[in-house]
């Protein structure tokens, strides 16, 4: 081993001691959401991206704040919210997260707006057999104008699953309203916590 | 050392100062993610009766550059020393079996920022946007789509226009055909492009063109890529068809055909998959047929264990059937 082999070493050895943020896929395979925030605010010109990450003592917090959860591991890491910018005027956020279901990870892309209320959602993945009915403004009613205290409101006392008068709502989706109620508030939770003071200097 | 390798060790150490650098640190790191990424890999190729290791240590980083109203681009660099023991065939990057050598991946900037009709512009070391390597990444995995054996290179110097646009994608690239020189070899070039739908729906569907000459081998291929999801199940495919004068009759025709089924459980830490490959070539009598299994389980965010068997059904007219098994385990800190 050479002296610059032994200097890399020691380098890697010392990042290694560095607190780790780290994301389980390679970087080079990240993508953003590009498609579903044109569709989310057509009229943005631009995005203005905020990285934070999500740790382990983040993870904690949740669990505290919605007892029963837990962040699947890929929601671990850097992760970005999108700020959707008609030229220097904000027009809302945008950020991407996972929730485990029955049809493996349902990835939502939510549209929230200045006062932190799910403005609107797609989904980036979701191979429910029940997506089309998720899609239809009945079901996203359910959720769009609520911010993260009315949404709590709607859980039962499980702490897992919406209550049945929501539940009667869901034309027939229960399972995938349980789904996206789970995931619009840890979005919500997370976006108050690590990005918010960001956002109060916007 | 080779000068370029050089080069980026000295980027490499440039960064790791810039970290360290208290007046830096919060312009640098912001928006910065970045992982110290280590695997070992064992193959034991039974055709050849070999048995080999590759270790890989490196440094994966993605930064967001960003101005007061928005985002101007992003950049990927991908360092990693890479050390094979008693591993044949020697793959180009290497001069012996057990040979160490600093390895660029990724390593570009994609411009984002300009109005919404432009593509977006990428420049440096990437993938060749090329079926279905384009949209599923298999860099450091098992799991390969045979980019590399199907176009010269897996990776080459170049520019790309990139951009997603309501239904589609598109990716179309000019490069250097030097593959980890960012220069033209002997009149050294390719021209490669993929259009599909967009890549996280659950069907896809792409069409990828490539021209190129690398390492002196004229190459033309057209594809097909298709994906489709249903529940945690997933079944793809690939048919390229094209021409090559690697061989000393001249231009020959080609075929490489694809198809995957795999199956992840629902939280996607277990993921299984079977390939079945057919490559037929003109100056052969019969067409290679092979089939690949594969498993990887990710315990955490850092570490996973992935295991492939590879195996050839036909009689080869020269030589052992392929038989290739792997195992790797990789952190991700």
């Amino acid at each position: 081993m050479n002296k610059l082999h032994m200097v890399l070493a020691l380098t890697l050895l010392v990042l290694l001691l560095l607190p780790g943020k780290v994301n389980a896929i390679a970087y080079c395979s990240l993508r953003d959401p590009v498609a579903q925030i044109a569709q989310l605010y057509p009229q943005k010109t631009n995005q203005l991206s905020i990285v934070k990450t999500v740790d382990d003592n983040i993870r904690s917090q949740v669990q505290v704040a919605l007892p029963s959860n837990d962040l699947h591991f890929s929601e671990l890491g850097r992760h970005t919210l999108y700020i959707a910018m008609l030229g220097k005027q904000p027009l809302g956020y945008v950020h991407v997260r996972s929730e485990q279901s029955d049809w493996g990870l349902v990835e939502i892309v939510w549209a929230i707006d200045k006062d932190l209320r799910i403005s609107n959602f797609v989904f980036q993945r979701c191979r429910s057999p029940k997506k089309k009915i998720a899609q239809k403004s009945d079901f996203k009613a359910i959720f769009i104008g609520k911010n993260y205290r009315e949404l709590k409101a709607l859980l039962s006392a499980d702490g897992i699953t919406a209550k049945k008068s929501v539940l009667n709502n869901a034309q027939g989706a229960a399972e995938l309203a349980n789904v996206v109620l789970m995931c619009a508030l840890k979005t919500l939770l997370l976006t108050e916590m690590l990005w918010g003071e960001d956002l109060e200097k916007l | 050392m080779k000068p370029l390798s050089s080069i980026f060790v000295g980027l490499f150490l440039t960064f790791v100062l810039l970290t360290w650098s208290v007046h830096c640190y919060a312009t640098f790191t912001q928006n910065l993610r970045w992982s110290i990424d280590g695997s070992a890999r064992l193959n034991h190729n039974q055709a050849l009766d070999n048995t080999s290791r590759i270790y890989a240590l490196g440094l994966d980083t993605h930064k967001v550059f960003t101005y007061a109203n928005g985002d101007i681009g992003y950049g990927v660099a991908q360092v990693y020393w890479t050390k094979l023991s008693n591993h044949i065939p020697v793959p180009f990057l290497f001069t012996s079996k057990d040979d160490s050598e600093f390895i660029i991946r990724e390593a570009h900037l994609n411009f984002t920022a300009g109005p919404n009709w432009l593509p977006n512009v990428r420049v440096g070391h990437f993938t060749l946007p090329f079926g279905l390597e384009e949209s599923i990444d298999t860099n450091g995995r098992l799991l390969d789509y045979y980019h590399g054996k199907n176009l010269g290179t897996k990776l080459d110097w170049g520019l790309s226009l990139n951009k997603v646009i309501r239904q589609i994608e598109y990716n179309v690239s000019y490069t250097l055909g030097g593959k980890d020189k960012a220069k033209s070899v002997d009149g050294s070039y390719a021209v490669t492009g993929r259009i599909g739908s967009l890549s996280h729906l659950d069907f896809v569907l792409g069409l990828s063109i490539f021209d190129g000459k690398i390492d002196n081998v004229s190459r033309q291929r057209l594809a097909l890529d298709w994906q489709y999801y249903w529940g945690t199940w997933g079944l793809l495919g690939e048919l390229a068809l094209g021409k090559d004068n690697k061989q000393p009759q001249g231009w020959q025709n080609e075929k490489y055909n694809l198809v995957e089924l795999n199956k992840s459980a629902v939280n996607e830490q277990l993921k299984l998959y079977g390939q079945f490959i057919i490559r037929d070539k003109e100056f052969q009598a019969s067409a290679n047929k092979l089939i690949n299994i594969g498993f990887s389980y990710q315990f955490n965010t850092q570490l996973e264990f992935s295991m492939s068997g590879g195996l050839q059904i036909n009689s080869p007219a020269s030589g052992k059937k392929q038989q290739l098994a792997r195992a790797q385990i990789r952190y991700r800190y």
